[in-house]
Formats: C-alpha cells, sequence, structure tokens
C-alpha cells in the first residue's frame, strides 16, 4: 500500500519526460494555479476559524456536549466523542485536534480511539466543503443536499461505533 | 451557511461577553492565526498535487484516464463538457486514494465546468459524493495511528471501508428522493 504513492509519481514524470512536455515549467505552473487557490480559500478560512474559536472560548460547545451526550450515548455513540463527531463537519483541524487527543488519552488501540479514527476517516468537512465548492457559484438551494449529507454522516457514525465493537 | 455562521458568532461573542469579555479579542487573533497555519498547511498539500496534475494534464495523461471514465461520467452526472468530465474522474480517482486534500482543487474545477452547463444537479450530486466521503484508503488515520503507536494502525481499513460506502450510498439516495421530490412540485406548479 505504501507504494502507491511513489508510483504514481514516478509514473506521472516517466511519461511526461516521454511526451517531451516541459518537466520542470509544468510543475511550477501547477504550484502557481496551488497558490491562487489557496490565497482564494484565506478568507474562508479565517471566518470559520475565528467563529470555531469562539465557539470553543465562550464555553458553548461545552454545553453543547454535555447536552448531548445522552441521545448520543442512546444511539451506541461514547459521549467521548461527542466534541468530534460535532466539529467534524465544520473544521478538519479543529476535529484533528480532538482525534490527536483522544489518540494520546485513551491509547491508540482502544475502542475510543478506534471508533473516532473510523468517525474521523469515513466523514468529512460538510460545512467547508460546500463553502469551497460553491464560492462564487450561482447554485442556490444547498440545504436538501447539505441535509442529506449530514443524515448519511450521522448514520455512518452510529454504524462506526457499531461496527468498531465486533471488529 | 450564513445563517449559522451568523448565529453562532453571536450567541458566542453574547456568552463570552458574559463569562470572560477579555478573551474575546484573543480568541478571534488566534482563529485567524489558526487559519493562517491551516492555509500554509493546504498550499504544501496543494503545491504537491497540482503540480503533478498540472505535469500529467500536459502530458496528456489524465486526459487519457477521463476519456476511459467518460461513459461512466456522463451517465452518472449527465454532462457533455469534456473538460468537467476530466476533472470529475480527477476528483474520483483522488478521493478512492484518500488524498482528500488533492481531491478538492479538481472538484472545484468541475464545478466551474459544469456552471458553464447549468447543471446544478451534477454540481450538487458531486458535492454530496465528497462531503459523504469516499475513500477506500484512510491514509492520514493510519499514519496518525502509527506514530500513536499502534500495534495494527491499518486495522481500521475494513469499519472504515464499510462506513465510507453506508454514509455515501445513504447521502446519494437521500439526496436522488430530495431531487425527485423537488422536480415534482416544480411541476405541480
Amino acid at each position: 500500500m505504501a507504494l502507491i504513492i511513489p508510483v504514481i509519481f514516478i509514473a506521472v514524470f516517466i511519461f511526461a519526460v516521454i511526451k517531451k512536455v516541459n518537466v520542470y515549467e509544468s510543475f511550477t505552473d501547477g504550484i502557481q494555479s496551488a497558490l491562487k487557490f489557496t490565497i482564494s480559500l484565506l478568507p474562508c478560512l479565517a471566518a470559520i476559524f475565528m467563529m470555531c474559536a469562539l465557539f470553543e472560548a465562550s464555553h458553548l460547545s461545552d454545553g453543547l456536549t454535555k447536552l448531548l451526550s445522552p441521545v448520543f450515548g442512546f444511539l451506541g455513540i461514547p459521549p467521548e466523542l461527542t466534541k468530534l463527531v460535532l466539529i467534524k463537519p465544520f473544521s478538519g483541524s479543529g476535529s484533528l485536534a480532538y482525534l490527536n487527543e483522544i489518540i494520546t488519552t485513551y491509547g491508540a488501540d482502544s475502542y475510543i480511539a478506534r471508533c473516532a479514527c473510523v468517525c474521523f476517516g469515513s466523514s468529512e468537512t460538510v460545512f467547508y466543503i460546500s463553502a469551497v465548492y460553491f464560492a462564487g457559484m450561482k447554485v442556490k438551494k444547498l440545504a436538501a443536499p447539505i441535509a442529506c449529507v449530514l443524515i448519511a454522516t450521522f448514520l455512518s457514525t452510529i454504524i462506526a461505533c457499531l461496527v468498531c465493537r465486533v471488529m | 451557511m450564513n445563517a449559522i455562521f451568523t448565529v453562532v458568532f453571536i450567541a458566542s461573542m453574547i456568552a463570552l461577553a458574559f463569562i470572560a469579555p477579555d478573551k474575546l479579542l484573543p480568541s478571534l487573533l488566534g482563529g485567524a492565526e489558526s487559519a493562517a497555519q491551516m492555509a500554509l498547511t493546504l498550499f504544501c498539500i496543494y503545491a504537491v498535487w497540482m503540480g503533478l496534475s498540472n505535469l500529467a494534464e500536459k502530458s496528456g495523461l489524465s486526459r487519457g484516464a477521463a476519456k476511459m471514465l467518460k461513459p461512466l461520467t456522463r451517465r452518472i452526472f449527465k454532462t457533455q463538457n469534456d473538460a468537467a468530465g476530466e476533472n470529475l474522474a480527477m476528483n474520483l480517482s483522488c478521493n478512492l486514494l484518500g488524498l482528500g486534500g488533492a481531491a478538492t482543487p479538481y472538484a472545484v474545477k468541475a464545478i466551474g465546468e459544469l456552471e458553464k452547463e447549468n447543471n446544478s444537479f451534477a454540481q450538487k450530486l458531486l458535492f454530496v459524493i465528497n462531503a459523504t466521503s469516499v475513500q477506500i484508503l484512510p491514509t492520514t488515520v493510519i499514519a496518525l495511528r502509527a506514530s500513536a503507536g499502534s500495534i495494527s494502525a491499518s486495522d481500521i481499513f475494513l469499519p472504515s471501508l464499510i462506513c465510507t460506502a453506508v454514509s455515501t450510498f445513504t447521502g446519494v439516495l437521500l439526496f436522488v428522493i430530495t431531487q425527485k421530490i423537488g422536480g415534482r412540485r416544480k411541476k405541480w406548479r
């Protein structure tokens, strides 16, 4: 499995050489567009991160966790995962921070940590993606697709906690 | 997004004003700072993958791959646009390899191309597929577990596969159902 990435890189480079493409120039051009793309993301990122920081600092996230823990417990989701599940749709780095915390507190091979890893790996930052994808587009009525995704993600979280008990 | 952002922002500011008013500015600045750090991390990921993808594009490799996947993308996304099909194909292959960061630029390009045909169905479908995560290999999580001293870091492979399959299937199913209902409502009017 570790070979996948080297194989992709080597194949693309060798193919480019065979096709007589200017490798250095094309690669640099790609990075140029990466730079433009990153800069176009920065305003959204900054706003969302400020919101997350406020949400944490105001202890509203703790309150929400306490409020939702019984519901999550009923569905078989350990209360330790509440924050991770709640933050994941909003922020990739925020959820990564919680995931790291869970792994170091409970140990990488504990049920909680494995559960957290599966939840993290099988879900995406829904609101972030919707902001990035549809920035500057005319598409409207995004509420329905976002709701579908959130329901599907929540279902897979419940299943993750179930599957990790037996596997 | 606007509604959620505004509500959470105002509610948090009010709550913070009661418990620790002096923390408002530091947390805003801290948020912006982590956004800047995040942007730097993202730039590194994009620089590597977009550099590579530009190379694949210039050498005609991605066009070849897209051509192979074209019947599939055409049928699923109902698009005639070749550039859109190419970006869709690249987005899906990056996702399957667990390279979510590399997949994003392709998705953005594909959505821009689909905008030209006013194909909002395909744009939303692509969003649903990406947002429910379609990866086969959760590379980041496995790396993280290995570095934390797990005995078998990759044993979450199968549970992850099950969950991501369930979430993508459910998401697409729900989306198609809501689209059908919406379409019918329009016809009634």
